[in-house]
């Protein structure tokens, strides 16, 4: 790429050092909040035996899966090869994804593994000794990770290594040795059932500011953003982002929908399909959100759920979620894209490439593209709603991370790493010469934002809602 | 053949063969003990077609991008898993079909192929030791199982011509390292492939339930809605 920018190298010893920041959790044990006294929401307590429990934790938690991961690795090294932090940093040995994982492998040997119980230092197996050990842990599988699943894709083994990075993240979530960040955002969605602590009032209000603006817009009174509705053809889930810095989003939303003549609704309560538990590996917060979107459809008895634009949050409400809260599916639950496909393909809309005739590049995010498959719907919208579309390479499945995935966005303390090895995806960006980066990720989006600004790029990001939007024929009666 | 070589061969083999067998189960089982996760949601695409699309990934260089451009790579892998398995083959050959070893062609495919086998180990070993970042991840027993694997393809190299009129050595050799081998095994990364199939199956079944992997029909997701 044209060198725009001198990266300034980032000593990892600065990030791997950072001390357990603990100002966030004082608070809220001082404040006495729910989610800490009905124990959901977990503090460090130096006095504990943390290293043992942390010892207890493993043992417990651990699954099959997990396990198989844990002892199928055969240091290869593939893996490097694949992941944006050694790519960007190759002199860097810590950077692999081989590296990272054996920082929670080796505990697992020397614990749980037979070779490692009777001759710990054949296998490198290795207990942390005390909480400064699990912090340095901490700012490994939190600051040098984004789990963005592309190693796992690129082992030969199938060593499922972001599996194992959220596997230690939550036994740390466990304990309380968590970034920041991850604390206050996992407080948030506890106490208030969406990861930006939207108040109801907020929640409300914005819709219906959006509501009077789209009928100001269209000249069309009667259109609606319906709140819990009844026997809707589908409830409407949202990212809470998009109430506080993206409202537009929704609006765009609404007036599709309302063009295509859908019965919609969204709803009070068990709107936000984000979900932190899957960055901060805390499965009963993970469960906690996504019951919350799976019992509001049962509520208002609607016939699928639709997740709007964002990468995680489809990947928790659509896969993870139901797993979690061990609640067995009971209607379609899809992503807003395939609703868009659905509508241009049955010609519900009327669209013209020619409203959107800036040059776009898809960016596909990796909890759709790897662990959700959605590949092909968004470039078959694109397609239709732009004239110039440029592929960007590599892409799909061998996509790189927008670097802000894992939840790595709420840890400001990592940013200055995060940035360093966006490098690779800047790359990618500049290479497709478009004006325009398309994702259907609301966290990509800050993700993306962020390194445009950073590696100073002739670039915008927007998300296909938008494009859809723009590009709507609408003749009025 | 001397009584030690005859020992080797066959009685000996057979103990460490069974003792390989034995910690295999109790490994398997051991692995089965750990909880399993159950599946909850609506399928996009088919576990079964994911489950062996996954474990056929290793023979599809091309559906890795690591693989797919480090051809190099991907041969010295084929190459020495190739050499292992007829090393391992001659294990069986030597004292139960020695007669496919008189075939000059056999003997030379074999002894070309765990050559090669040999170089790449080198190979490897000067990776691990090369590379900085393979060189921290790698402990001693992945020093060891790569330098007792190059030594068994030597040794390999030297048995598969069968030559107990010259010298037994190279036999006595081959098969003292095999019930070596078959011992220290299931202890070491050399047992990989024993979890092969697990991750391999885990991967598939999760991935092809969501329409991830194996090819599936385009837009499936909207038809019949």
């Amino acid at each position: 790429m044209s060198e725009k920018i001198k990266n300034k190298r980032i000593k990892i010893e600065d990030i791997t050092n950072l001390p357990l920041e603990l100002e966030s959790q004082k608070k809220a044990s001082q404040e006495k909040i729910g989610s800490v006294s009905e124990g959901k929401l977990k503090l460090y307590n130096q006095q504990k035996k943390n290293v043992d429990r942390f010892r207890e934790l493993l043992s417990e938690k651990i699954t099959r899966q997990l396990a198989s991961s844990m002892v199928a690795c055969v240091h290869c090294g593939m893996c490097a090869e694949s992941c944006h932090y050694s790519l960007t940093r190759p002199d860097d040995p810590k950077m692999t994804p081989v590296y990272k994982a054996d920082q929670i492998r080796r505990i697992f040997k020397k614990h749980i593994d037979w070779t490692g119980r009777v001759f710990p230092k054949w296998v490198k197996a290795r207990s942390p000794v005390d909480d400064q050990d699990l912090n340095h842990l901490k700012n490994i599988v939190f600051g040098t990770c984004s789990a963005c699943r592309r190693c796992t894709f690129n082992c030969p083994m199938g060593v499922e290594t972001a599996l194992l990075i959220r596997f230690a993240r939550g036994i740390l979530t466990d304990l309380g040795i968590v970034p920041e960040g991850v604390f206050n955002v996992s407080r948030d969605q506890w106490e208030t059932g969406n990861q930006m602590a939207v108040t109801e009032e907020d929640y409300l209000d914005t819709l219906d500011w959006m509501k009077e603006e789209l009928q100001e817009e269209l000249d069309i009174p009667d259109i609606d953003i319906p709140i819990d509705k009844e026997d809707c053809d589908f409830m409407y889930t949202i990212n809470p982002r998009e109430i506080k810095f993206d409202p537009r989003s929704i609006s765009h939303a609404a007036k599709i929908f309302h063009f295509a003549g859908e019965k919609w609704t969204m709803p009070k309560w068990g709107w936000d399909q984000t979900n932190f538990g899957l960055f901060s590996g805390d499965d009963r917060l993970g469960a906690y959100v996504a019951k919350n979107v799976y019992e509001a459809a049962v509520r208002l008895r609607a016939k699928r759920i639709v997740i709007s634009e964002c990468g995680h949050g489809y990947r928790s409400t659509r896969w993870e979620g139901y797993n979690w809260a061990e609640y067995d599916q009971n209607i379609p639950t899809e992503s807003v894209i395939l609703t868009l496909m659905r509508y241009i393909q049955k010609g519900m809309i009327k669209v013209d490439p020619a409203k959107n005739p800036e040059p776009v590049t898809f960016h596909d995010s990796c909890n759709l593209a790897r662990s959700g498959d959605l590949l092909e719907a968004p470039r078959w919208v694109l397609d239709k709603v732009c004239t110039d579309y440029r592929e960007m390479f590599p892409n799909r499945r061998e996509n790189f991370c927008c670097t802000g995935g894992g939840g790595l966005l709420s840890m400001a303390e990592y940013r200055p790493l995060r940035l360093e090895v966006a490098k690779v995806k800047a790359e990618q960006l500049e290479a497709t010469g478009a004006k325009l980066v398309c994702t259907i990720c609301h966290n990509c989006v800050d993700g993306l934002t962020d390194l445009i600004k950073h590696y100073k790029l002739d670039m915008k990001v927007v998300q296909i809602l938008e494009l859809v939007s723009n590009s709507m024929v609408i003749r009025m009666p | 053949m001397s009584d030690l070589l005859r020992i080797l061969e066959n009685e000996f083999q057979i103990i460490a063969i069974s003792f390989l067998i034995f910690v295999y189960i109790l490994r398997i089982v051991w692995l089965f003990r750990f909880k399993s996760s159950k599946e909850k949601t609506y399928p996009e695409g088919n576990a079964k077609a994911g489950i062996a699309y996954s474990m056929l990934n290793v023979a599809m260089p091309w559906t890795m991008e690591t693989t797919r451009k480090k051809h190099f790579f991907y041969i010295q892998f084929v190459l020495f898993h190739l050499g292992v398995t007829l090393a391992i083959g001659a294990t069986f050959i030597i004292p139960y079909w020695p007669h496919l070893f008189e075939i000059k062609a056999i003997v030379w495919i074999f002894q070309f192929i765990v050559g090669v086998a040999f170089i790449v180990g080198l190979f490897r070993l000067y990776r691990r030791l090369a590379d900085a970042s393979i060189r921290l991840i790698s402990s001693w027993d992945d020093y060891f199982s790569l330098i007792l694997m190059i030594l068994y393809f030597a040794v390999a190299f030297l048995a598969i011509p069968i030559n107990y009129q010259r010298s037994e050595w190279p036999l006595i050799l081959f098969f003292a390292l095999t019930a070596f081998f078959l011992i220290y095994v299931p202890f070491s990364k050399i047992g990989h492939y024993l979890y092969y199939p697990f991750t391999r199956f885990f991967l598939g079944r999760t991935m092809g339930h969501r329409g991830v992997f194996a090819k599936k029909k385009k837009n499936r997701s909207t038809e019949g809605l």
